[in-house]
């Protein structure tokens, strides 16, 4: 009760102002809206954990010096960040999605839902640009450094795991801080193949109510508090990490 | 053995890059050879493909140049020593840089009338050009961003340097500050311009006729898979040339910006 | 792979006519050294005569075009496999001109993390170990500080400490005090002078005249890629008749370590 009578306040009170939020005060188009707010936080809260993931696989696989290993992530890092993330979405949607149908005979068997291809497309493409900037703070490590692990008995991988990357992830986590910010931003162009994040929930209500302006000032505001998120929590994680003595 | 394993990668993506030059055209070509069926069908729907990527870089260089002019007036205006003029552009900039691009092609493309009304004659008002006006918002708030950094990163010294040459405060920003500014911009500036013909794409959904728009459009026609994918595969094989061309120019000059 | 003939069975470290070159750059041109276990030797010589290249085929971290190295019975020019060499560098110390200490890690885990995590050493026992350590280079209060905290020759000490925590079987110094600060010289000088008493095998790469003199058993001249002369110290330093080591000797003795600070190349 409580909730809706601040609910009606809230309306009234756009109302005064010249904007119109009547829509929150109907059931269908407020829980469409609201479910399009948590299908992008799930959206992000699944995409970030897996452009990192696969950010340091790319990462590795770069900075491997083995050519059959850095030649295709190289492709893929250039395909991926020359090309739309919206072009890609649609490739993957319309081609990809539709070879694994006919592979599982047919589409009402393939499990692959639209979420799917945005975590996957927009996911690998931020990962990409993670891994270039991972991989920038992994050759950034002095050579000598290197000399030193290997002269310790270090193998290649375990100079990776415990020199190279401890050191490539601190001195590259602005850049990522910035990558993770873009991922936020593209998981927008899941709008194109229907999955209901909170712009194509927004496009349903304002063609219902006329509402541009009022739902463009909610998508700013929320974009904004989202990516001040993911910043503040960048820098809280740099600080954590930051090394006395040690200035990158 | 050292040696070995900083060269091997060096010399072998330096072969690498110079087939990502022409690789995506190259898979095309082969491809519509190897099954001419194919070929015959995407050279007939080639003229419409082009016509909407013309679309494409025509609202590439509108958004950019718009977005460059207001970018760093807003650049300039945050430097401003005094509260309403820094202030606005300080907001401006947040809200704007935080916001994706789908959302302010959006927002352009609805907000704005079909047509405008200028001393009595109805004007239209196409979508391209909202599009233009979503991405030039976007590329403006980034390039303040850049704008600012470059000019906080001349040091002061700089301009005392001039100063004791005898140099007036417009001769130094002529000869000194400003083609210092230029030259540390140039590559985040192209980065911009580049992300940006990127996001071109996006005004597809919201009906203009460009590239992606075109290409759904014809294999939505010709209703075969493999033309769908050599479709979607000329529309990578554009945006991958004339991008990856600015992302390799870019790092050069970076690299080169490092060193000197 | 191993083979210990017994003619060397007191030697550590055995190099037969040892050549490598970095491309068309000759480096070693026909090295041949033989350093006993316990002994403390000293390579001296002009930059670029190929002193610090020797101590890294003893360690495999480069491999000789041509040659026999023998290292604690593993014929080190014989091993194919990085997994191998990575089993010798194990039992072989090195510690580094520019000390090289882990930046992320405080001093006690620089120290821990090889141990426990290359040889899969028990974690208490390497701390404890690391302790011993830290109070014989003097350093047991800064365990908990990083690296950027400490100066040149806190760092080096530190450095020391690490590659002895891995229990090796012989240790080599490359040029350890070159890049230090005058002043903390000393400090360096005095833990590796200790562990020579306590019976370490040594091999020293430096600048260090009259501290080479005053603790190795053997001191080696090399040139141009050669080893032109080997003795005891009085030898080397006082009754050479190679004109050259005389030059070499005496222009440093004469000006003083300050003479040499110019960076050593290879």
């Amino acid at each position: 009760m409580q909730d809706m009578n601040l609910t009606g306040l809230f309306i009234d009170l756009m109302s005064r102002l010249g904007l119109n939020y009547e829509f929150l005060a109907t059931g269908y188009e407020a829980q469409v809206w609201r479910d399009g707010f948590i299908t992008t936080l799930y959206l992000v809260a699944i995409t970030i954990p897996v452009s990192l993931v696969f950010g340091l696989i790319f990462a590795a696989c770069l900075t491997s010096g083995r050519l059959w290993l850095s030649a295709p992530v190289r492709g893929f890092v250039e395909l991926t960040r020359n090309t739309p993330t919206l072009v890609q979405l649609m490739f993957s949607f319309l081609v990809l999605n539709t070879v694994v149908s006919n592979m599982v005979g047919g589409a009402q068997n393939n499990p692959l839902s639209p979420f799917f291809w945005v975590v996957a497309v927009v996911g690998l493409h931020v990962a990409a640009l993670h891994a270039e900037a991972i991989r920038g703070g992994i050759e950034a490590v002095p050579s000598s450094m290197i000399e030193a692990a290997r002269g310790m008995g270090f193998s290649q991988f375990e100079i990776l795991r415990y020199v190279q990357i401890p050191l490539a992830f601190r001195s590259s986590l602005p850049a990522i801080v910035n990558g993770l910010i873009s991922l936020v931003k593209s998981t927008t162009v899941g709008n194109a193949i229907a999955v209901s994040e909170i712009t194509y929930a927004s496009i349903m209500v304002w063609t219902q109510r006329d509402n541009v302006v009022e739902m463009m000032i909610v998508l700013l505001a929320f974009f904004s508090l989202i990516n001040f998120v993911v910043a503040r929590i960048g820098q809280w994680v740099e600080r954590r990490l930051a090394i006395p003595g040690y200035g990158l | 053995m050292s040696m070995a394993v900083t060269q091997t990668p060096k010399k072998s993506s330096r072969v690498l890059r110079y087939i990502g030059f022409v690789a995506m055209p190259l898979l095309v070509v082969v491809w519509s050879l190897i099954d001419l069926s194919l070929g015959k069908e995407l050279v007939e729907w080639i003229p419409y493909l082009a016509s909407g990527f013309s679309m494409n870089i025509l609202i590439t260089i509108c958004a950019v140049t718009l977005g460059t002019t207001a970018g760093v007036v807003l650049g300039l205006m945050q430097l401003a020593p005094f509260w309403f003029v820094r202030l606005p552009a300080q907001i401006y900039v947040q809200i704007f840089r935080n916001a994706p691009a789908l959302v302010l092609i959006f927002a352009t493309t609805y907000i704005f009338p079909f047509e405008i009304v200028m001393f009595g004659n109805y004007l239209p008002f196409p979508d391209w050009v909202k599009a233009v006006i979503g991405l030039a918002i976007l590329s403006s708030a980034y390039i303040a961003e850049i704008t600012r950094g470059a000019v906080l990163s001349i040091p002061t010294t700089q301009w005392e340097a001039t100063k004791g040459l005898g140099f007036s405060r417009l001769q130094a920003l002529r000869f000194v500050i400003l083609p210092q500014c230029v030259r540390r911009s140039l590559p985040p500036w192209m980065n911009v311009a580049s992300s940006m013909a990127m996001g071109t794409s996006l005004a597809s959904l919201v009906g203009v006729h460009e590239l992606m728009h075109a290409a759904t459009d014809a294999s939505t026609a010709v209703r075969r898979l493999d033309f769908t994918i050599i479709a979607y595969v000329v529309v990578m094989a554009a945006f991958f040339t004339l991008c990856y061309p600015i992302a390799r120019l870019t790092r050069r000059l970076e690299q080169r910006f490092n060193a000197g | 792979m191993m083979t210990a003939s017994p003619a060397t069975d007191a030697a550590i470290v055995k190099l037969e006519d040892v050549h490598l070159s970095f491309g068309q750059t000759q480096v070693l041109k026909g090295i041949d050294l033989t350093i006993n276990k316990g002994d403390a030797v000293s390579i001296i010589g002009p930059s670029g005569s190929g002193k610090s290249t020797i101590l890294r085929c003893i360690n495999a971290l480069v491999t000789p075009q041509s040659g026999k190295i023998t290292v604690a019975g593993t014929r080190v020019d014989q091993l194919t496999k990085e997994s191998e060499r990575i089993q010798l560098r194990k039992r072989v110390g090195i510690v580094f001109q520019q000390y090289n200490l882990f930046p992320h890690l405080t001093v006690l885990d620089n120290i821990v993390l090889a141990p426990t995590r290359i040889l899969g050493a028990d974690k208490t026992a390497t701390v404890k170990l690391a302790r011993e350590l830290l109070e014989k280079v003097r350093l047991s209060e800064k365990a908990d500080a990083y690296p950027g905290q400490l100066s040149g020759g806190q760092q080096q000490r530190v450095a020391i400490a690490r590659a002895l925590a891995m229990k090796p079987e012989l240790v080599l110094f490359d040029e350890v005090t070159s890049a230090l600060d005058p002043e903390t010289v000393g400090e360096v000088l005095w833990v590796i002078r200790d562990l020579i008493r306590d019976g370490m095998t040594s091999i020293l790469v430096t600048h260090e005249m009259r501290f080479a003199e005053e603790i190795s058993d053997t001191v080696v001249f090399t040139e141009n890629g050669r080893i032109v002369d080997h003795g005891s110290p009085q030898q080397i330093f006082h009754s050479t008749e190679n004109p050259r080591i005389r030059q070499f000797v005496g222009g440093l003795s004469g000006g003083g370590r300050g003479a040499v600070r110019d960076g050593e190349g290879i």
